[in-house]
């Protein structure tokens, strides 16, 4: 059995659309949140460890040391762990195994995020986790991901806009009993979310959480040193991570399976056989309104599909039978993407210790679960965490303090003295490798290439030089049709720093034929947006051959199979990139 | 023959504002011409630019102790090419000062016009008019010994 770790103390800035603090400062004022709420000082913690998300977002290369003052990290072991999303959530277990491994008795974990920097958009940010030569040439936009995967969600298990978006509506509303929220709203209603912009079908803008700017901490301690400084810790009980394939279109978007890897190792260790009676309270990651229920599946606390009837029947209320995110999560407290992770492990501690004030979920809760997810839709983290039947305190505010963080106007963001403004401007050469530089020489040829493992089977799409299952070579190169089915599809109606697109674009993930699961990511064109359905047969449209020089851009689009479906072609907005050939 | 290079590049604009020690420090800069720091009694060191805590203990800080404008050069560099490698057409000398009455030391480009720079001299800032609340609000250091001074 592994040495006991608890968390004994948490603490958080406010969450802001745009803070005056740096990032520095944002980690330093929950750093010392955190540590007062146990009555510590710097002193007597002996290694910290740091989390945040892509340093994209707040523009400074290398955050870990950048931010190591205001996590408290001055001539200590340090170190800074990222799993994309994950991350937030990740952070809590680097916390644990560093306690657990006895190289610590006290340790802070931080998280911090500043997303406000990232001009015009954070989006732009994210652009670089596409692949960069089969993907990126289409222009994709972030918002795409999540639409496909939602989309696929809502098709494999006949899921209704509706059913999804009651669960923005229970976090908004939650939030606005957290001190810390930056978009908690006690009066929404499904019909707000219902009638927002669309983005990208089926996503929609109240789908989405808030860009953010924000920062928590937590302190962990080892068994005797959590004994020695509260009589009400919160034990983490069990932890457990997970990846899944990094070719994303492979996967079956409609179910988390890293989600449910990563919680039966967690689980697993917490002793939690049935987790449906054992966990009474859950912080699933929320970024967008389908993922809770995604992640609640995952998490094994629902059937597969079956969670959005769960919510509406009120089971995930704060006062139902599995209260989830009674914090009010991503999508109302906000969404600086590792802080935001940390909240959720905040919240459990505030939950367990009957310490959450107007968010306390009823009854006495003794086990919670937090998940976070992220990297290219791909890891799991999750911890679950107990107060082992120990009392409740009475009914405290919490956070137990008016977290701070000074919220700017775009006014007073635009017109701050002293800011800088930059541009990164960094310029690559990418090599195509030999699967996918053979792949672009088909490409030219009009020919589309797959490379099949015999070890598992498989015909692979993106072709590729190992199988990443079996761990061996690929044993050859098949030519496959140019016929397929749209697993899942957007449609598209902003650019990916939110400006509206004359047309829609209708991304899709097509499998094509005699190729084994999931598929690859490109365009459909030549059909109304309104016809297009999972499951209808495209055909690839090439440009002439002396147009086509190796790129996945030689395919211009997918339209479909049968006649009667195809519309004079309006417009495919792909963006083209220039292609340099070799002599 | 196919491409054997993808063209791509990573674009991403920031506009980064100072927090709430900078622009404190900025604002003793643009309005007063003096250098701001913070200093922590317990662990008794001074920082500049000005802090809103401590990195040692996390105690808050005021950003509001006045430093400099003298101070003592405490290394410099004469740098003759740019980002890209590229010669300058005029070399730029560099230095770290430590302004009396801080602990740390700041990064300021060195006026010097005849003869190098010597570590421990005495050196002043020179302040440009106006100023908008920036770094380059100081045009550099100049040696005290030049006549610099009051
Ligand atoms: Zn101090």
């Amino acid at each position: 059995m592994s040495p006991r770790v608890a968390v004994v103390g948490a603490g958080m800035s406010r969450f802001v659309r745009r803070a005056q603090e740096t990032g520095k400062e944002l980690s330093w004022i929950a750093t010392r949140e955190a540590l007062a709420s146990c009555e510590l000082k710097l002193d007597d913690v002996d290694a910290v460890c740091l989390t945040s998300a892509p340093d994209a977002f707040d523009g400074v290369h290398r955050k870990g040391d950048y931010l190591a003052d205001g996590a408290g990290a001055w001539a200590k072991p340090y170190m800074r762990t990222y799993v994309g999303g994950g991350s937030g959530v990740f952070t809590a277990i680097q916390g644990w195994y560093t306690v657990a491994s006895g190289l610590a008795d006290v340790v802070v974990c931080v998280a911090e995020e500043k997303m406000s920097s990232c001009q015009p958009h954070p989006q732009g940010a994210f652009l670089t986790i596409f692949d960069n030569i089969l993907e990126r040439p289409l222009g994709p936009n972030l918002l795409w991901i999540f639409a496909l995967e939602m989309q696929r969600y809502m098709q494999a298990y006949g899921l209704d806009k509706r059913d999804i978006a009651q669960v923005a509506v229970k976090n908004k509303r939650n939030a606005a009993e957290h001190p810390a929220a930056l978009l908690g709203q006690a009066d929404i209603t499904v019909e707000d979310v219902l009638g927002s912009e669309t983005l990208a079908w089926p996503v929609q803008r109240l789908d989405v959480s808030p860009i953010s700017d924000g920062a928590v901490a937590i302190v962990m301690a080892s068994e005797d040193a959590a004994k020695r400084l509260t009589d009400r810790p919160v034990w983490i009980q069990g932890v457990g991570w997970n990846l899944d394939t990094t070719y994303w279109t492979n996967r079956d978007l409609a179910y988390p399976e890293y989600v449910e890897n990563a919680a039966r190792m967690a689980y697993g260790m917490a002793g939690v056989n049935e987790p449906r009676k054992e966990i009474q309270v859950a912080e699933p990651y929320d970024p967008f309104d389908y993922k809770e229920l995604h992640h609640l599946e995952g998490l094994l606390l629902f059937d597969r599909g079956k969670a959005p009837e769960a919510a509406a029947d009120g089971v995930t209320a704060r006062d139902g039978d599995l209260p989830c995110c009674p914090s009010g999560g991503l999508l109302g407290v906000g969404n600086p993407i590792a802080a935001a992770g940390l909240m959720k492990i905040a919240e459990l501690f505030w939950q367990l210790r009957g310490e959450a004030g107007a968010r306390q979920v009823p009854g006495t809760p003794e086990r919670g679960v937090a998940q976070a997810w992220g990297d290219l839709m791909q890891v799991g983290t999750v911890v679950v965490m107990g107060n082992g039947g120990g009392p409740l305190a009475t009914a405290t505010q919490s956070p137990p303090f008016a977290p701070r963080a000074t919220s700017l106007s775009d006014q007073e963001f635009r017109s701050a003295t002293g800011a800088v403004e930059q541009r990164l401007d960094t310029r690559y050469e990418w090599d195509p490798g030999e699967a996918i530089g053979a792949v672009l020489d088909g490409l030219r040829e009009q020919r589309i290439l797959a490379t099949t493992c015999i070890s598992c089977g498989r015909t692979l799409v993106p072709a590729r030089k190992f199988c990443e299952r079996c761990f061996r070579p690929t044993d050859g190169w098949t030519e496959v049709p140019h016929t397929g089915t749209v697993e899942t599809f957007s449609i598209c109606h902003v650019t990916w720093d939110m400006r509206p697109l004359d047309e829609p674009q209708i991304p899709a993930v097509i499998r094509l034929d005699g190729t084994s699961e999931g598929g690859f990511l490109h365009l459909v064109g030549e059909v109304a947006p309104d016809d297009v359905r999972a499951g209808m047969q495209v055909e690839a449209v090439w440009k002439p051959a002396g147009e086509r020089v190796g790129s996945i851009l030689d395919i211009e689009y997918f339209r479909p199979l049968e006649p009667e479906l195809r519309r004079e072609l309006v417009a495919v907005a792909a963006v083209e990139l220039p292609v340099e050939i070799a002599p | 023959m196919s491409p054997t290079k993808i063209p791509g590049e990573l674009s991403v604009s920031f506009r980064y504002t100072p927090g709430v020690g900078n622009t404190a420090f900025f604002e003793g800069l643009r309005d007063r011409a003096v250098f701001l720091g913070s200093r922590c009694e317990d662990c008794g060191v001074t920082s500049v630019p000005a802090r809103i805590f401590c990195e040692r203990c996390l105690a808050e800080l005021e950003p509001s102790l006045e430093c400099g404008p003298e101070g003592e050069l405490v290394s410099w560099t004469l740098v003759r090419v740019d980002v890209d490698d590229q010669p300058l057409e005029r070399p730029v000398t560099y230095g770290l000062v430590r302004l009396d009455g801080a602990d740390t030391v700041l990064l300021h480009r060195l006026l010097h016009t005849g003869g190098e720079p010597a570590i421990g001299e005495r050196v002043r800032a020179v302040f440009t008019s106006p100023r908008e609340g920036s770094m380059l609000d100081v045009e550099g250091f100049a040696p005290v010994a030049d006549g610099a001074g009051p």
